[in-house]
């Protein structure tokens, strides 16, 4: 959500350069309101037992079974709410907690410190786990045709 | 360096089929044609290295023009099956024919088809499906190091396949699944399961072998339809074996999910949760302290390892221990019982000694990195051990300790080449601890690294290579029994999960409480269930067999009434009226960062810091049994594995006698 506003505010000062550039301020006035961490949940209603939940920071992985990069790189928060279960009647998924589906579906941030900071300012009790990238190794056509050593006898 | 790679770091994705970065270029399916300027044609990226001013457009009229032309003889031949492959959804031909693809087809004959094989119980195939990227074939023979698959025929006769009928017998083969970009090769036992838009991922790791391979457990609702791998450098690249992929199906089956008392006919009873820890602590304060032990299965995690010992600590027994370190495990030096070169390390080594050890079983992607190794490096391999079936070259030197000691005392052939070698590399297998010498095997392999210059400042050369996901963590935190046969002697019995501890040593009279997720071999002897929640339920700590702690993360509800191992014993410890001083999981990490700090450095790797020259010398003498096999059957080796119908086909069918 933080994010998707701030790449609103940023889009918008890319089309009108100048005169509607204090639209992308923040909304609350810092200088006058210093936001304590937590203090959003705490306004907006949301009941006591979620106030301080215990929340996992991470940047999902690539899908194992495709090759484009366009979802790598976003930074997700995890809710790790198991309370499920089978609806007796139609066999439907049943939760018992309002955020089961928050992170999968809502939340996705551009880097780490948005993340961080949106669940700091909801009091939420955050783990980052450490994203893994990559390592670039070069390859070349040729190597398929190197002297690779005697032939592997094993095969 | 490629040009397709020189786009990737400029942020340019280039679409392709053939190419996979962890596999040998091919160069066939012409999807990544790029313009070059000055080059007439337009050019295969992934094949045509960079050169300094090169000037790349990709996404030129020219280009997407190319990209279409190949992509229209590619749909060619392929069904149109969408709807019902398992693949849709997320399939790299599907996506590519929203940009490249025509809306109308220009060819009016019949499409080619070509007969499915059979390549097991884990891959399903549609071969029609297959648009000949090779992809599986390099992966067979380049990763997997089985010769199974290859390339038939000519023109549009091409088509994969083995070359006489047989199942692809690789340890690693459900990672085919992963790597073909379209549905030719699909996983048979998620087939028309579930559609991977309806799946929540959960990343999470894998308790199988020691290795802690990185995977996403996909689940529906409170069931698990599914586990991928996740890519991790240091770990497991992008691969898992097919034990992590296709355990899942062992989870739903055999589980315990109420609290259980055996009567006196024999048969078991469910009762609540407050009547069973009830008479758990009764029967604890009944028996002598020095009769108390406490057995922690292969797939605890830390936190109720830490629990369990602090629990019977309390009731004033010390003879807890994880099962797999041995009747007399060393837990004060950390370098002798990790791998201490780290898995990705080992792609440095030029000369590996394998002692006891058969990796393919033991830990299917350690032994994936040696075969990188020895397949990019010409690294060589010496094995000592009962004869089996690795799948790079390497030199059986013999069975038992007594080559180990002609190598020592150089009167061995390849000692030389161990003392030539610039990084050698010494493998033990922790089959090793269960046997009665293994101070003196330790001493001969630790005389062996120190000829070798094994140990040094920039290379340390001296592993172990455990076989357990709960191994290292228990070493860590000290799970060492007091006595080395307390099991004989004991009244009361604490099994955490463990299986395969000796059972029939176990005392008639005694009374054993088994708390687990799985009915299986400890259940037949426990007199008390506590119903306890599996990896995929929970969160805890796992420390891999290189010292890199990691946790799991929920991923779906526990079945029934089962509760987390450690808030059981919290509970029990109460209810005994020995409390334990934590009551989160937050507490009981800050209660292990006092014993050890390095299991909350999740996601890092800690190198231990003292070698071997600080233990005192044995004075073992060393006996001249051969080596045993630590693991019999790779596809089955714990409670849910052995769960698992799919596990049980694959060793049906695949394991060799």
């Amino acid at each position: 959500m933080a994010s998707s506003l701030l790449r609103l505010a940023r889009r918008s000062r890319q089309a009108y350069p100048s005169f509607l550039t204090p639209l992308s301020r923040p909304f609350a006035s810092d200088a006058l309101v210093e936001t304590k961490p937590g203090e959003i949940g705490m306004v907006s209603g949301i009941p006591e037992e979620h106030l301080r939940r215990r929340v996992l920071i991470y940047s999902p992985a690539r899908t194992a079974s495709q090759q484009g990069s366009g979802k790598v790189g976003k930074w997700k928060i995890n809710f790790v709410s198991t309370q499920k279960w089978e609806n007796p009647l139609m066999g439907w998924t049943s939760t018992g907690d309002p955020y089961a589906h928050v992170g999968d579906s809502a939340l996705c941030f551009d880097s780490e410190e948005a993340a961080i900071e949106f669940a700091q300012r909801h009091g939420w009790d955050y783990r980052v786990k450490k994203r893994h990238t990559p390592l670039l190794k070069p390859k070349a056509y040729a190597d398929n045709f190197r002297w690779k050593g005697p032939p592997d006898t094993k095969n | 360096m490629t040009v397709l790679q020189a786009c990737e770091i400029a942020g340019v994705d280039i679409p392709r089929f053939c190419y996979h970065s962890r596999l040998s270029i091919a160069g066939n399916c012409r999807m990544c044609l790029v313009e070059v300027e000055k080059s007439p044609k337009p050019v295969a990226s992934c094949a045509m290295p960079a050169l300094p001013g090169m000037k790349i457009k990709t996404d030129t009229p020219l280009a997407k023009k190319a990209r279409e032309g190949v992509m229209e003889f590619l749909l060619m031949n392929h069904p149109l099956d969408c709807p019902i492959c398992d693949q849709g959804g997320e399939c790299d031909l599907q996506d590519q024919s929203m940009a490249f693809g025509s809306d109308r087809g220009r060819f009016t004959e019949t499409k080619r088809s070509v007969v499915d094989k059979n390549l097991g119980p884990l891959v399903k195939t549609v071969m029609t499906r297959c648009i000949q990227c090779t992809r599986c074939v390099r992966f067979a023979t380049e990763i997997a190091g089985v010769q199974d698959l290859g390339m038939l025929g000519r023109g549009s006769g091409e088509e994969i396949g083995t070359y006489v009928e047989r199942l692809m017998t690789s340890e690693l083969s459900g990672n085919v699944i992963d790597i073909c970009p379209v549905g030719a090769l699909t996983s048979k036992p998620f087939a028309f399961k579930a559609r991977n838009w309806e799946l929540k991922g959960t990343e999470s790791i894998d308790v199988t072998d020691a290795v802690g391979s990185n995977i996403r457990i996909d689940s529906r609702g409170p069931e698990v339809m599914r586990i991928l791998p996740r890519l991790n450098e240091d770990i497991n690249e992008e691969w898992i074996s097919d034990k992590t992929r296709f355990f899942y199906d062992g989870l739903k089956r055999q589980r315990l999910n109420d609290p259980m008392i055996r009567g006196p006919d024999g048969r078991f009873k469910a009762v609540s949760w407050r009547d069973a820890l009830a008479v758990v602590a009764e029967v604890i304060h009944q028996v002598k302290p020095s009769e108390i032990v406490g057995v922690a299965g292969k797939l605890s995690d830390a936190e109720s390892m830490m629990a369990l010992k602090d629990f019977l600590n309390k009731m004033g027994s010390n003879n807890v221990w994880c099962e797999g370190n041995g009747p007399s495990p060393n837990a004060d030096i950390r370098s002798g019982y990790i791998m201490n070169t780290s898995i990705s390390g080992l792609e440095k080594a030029d000369v590996f000694l394998l002692v006891g050890t058969q990796p393919r079983v033991e830990a299917a992607m350690v032994n994936a990195r040696i075969r990188k190794t020895v397949r990019a490096a010409q690294a060589k391999v010496g094995y000592v051990g009962p004869a089996t079936d690795l799948n790079y070259d390497h030199e059986h030197l013999g069975t038992g300790p007594q080559t180990l000691k002609e190598i020592a005392d150089g009167r061995h052939p390849f000692s030389s080449t161990l003392i030539n070698a610039k990084n050698p590399c010494i493998i033990v297998g922790a089959g090793v601890f269960e046997r009665n010498d293994k101070d003196a095997i330790f001493s001969v392999v630790e005389t062996i690294a120190e000829s070798a210059k094994a140990v040094r400042p920039d290379w340390n050369g001296l592993n172990v290579l455990l076989l357990n996901a709960a191994q290292a963590a228990a070493l860590d935190l000290g799970l060492v029994p007091e006595s080395g046969n307390s099991i004989e002697s004991s009244k009361f019995i604490y099994l955490m999960g463990a299986d395969d501890v000796n059972l029939e040593k176990i005392p008639e009279d005694a009374f054993v409480v088994y708390q687990g997720h799985h009915g299986d071999r400890g259940v037949y002897r426990a007199n008390i269930i506590l119903p306890s929640s599996a990896f995929s339920e929970k969160e805890g700590t796992y420390v891999n067999t290189e010292g890199c702690a990691q946790t799991t993360v929920p991923a779906v509800p526990t079945v029934g009434d089962a509760r987390d191992d450690w808030k059981i014993i919290r509970a029990l410890s109460e209810v005994a009226g020995a409390c334990l001083p934590y009551d989160s999981l937050t507490a009981i990490r800050s209660r292990m960062r006092t014993v050890a700090p390095n299991l909350l450095n999740t996601d890092e790797r800690q190198p231990a810091i003292f070698s071997y020259s600080l233990k005192p010398e044995s004075r073992q003498e060393m006996s001249t049994v051969p080596f045993g096999t630590a693991v019999e059957n790779f596809y089955m080796t714990d409670s849910i594995t052995r769960a698992s119908k799919v596990m049980a086909q694959c060793s049906a069918s695949l394991s060799k006698k």
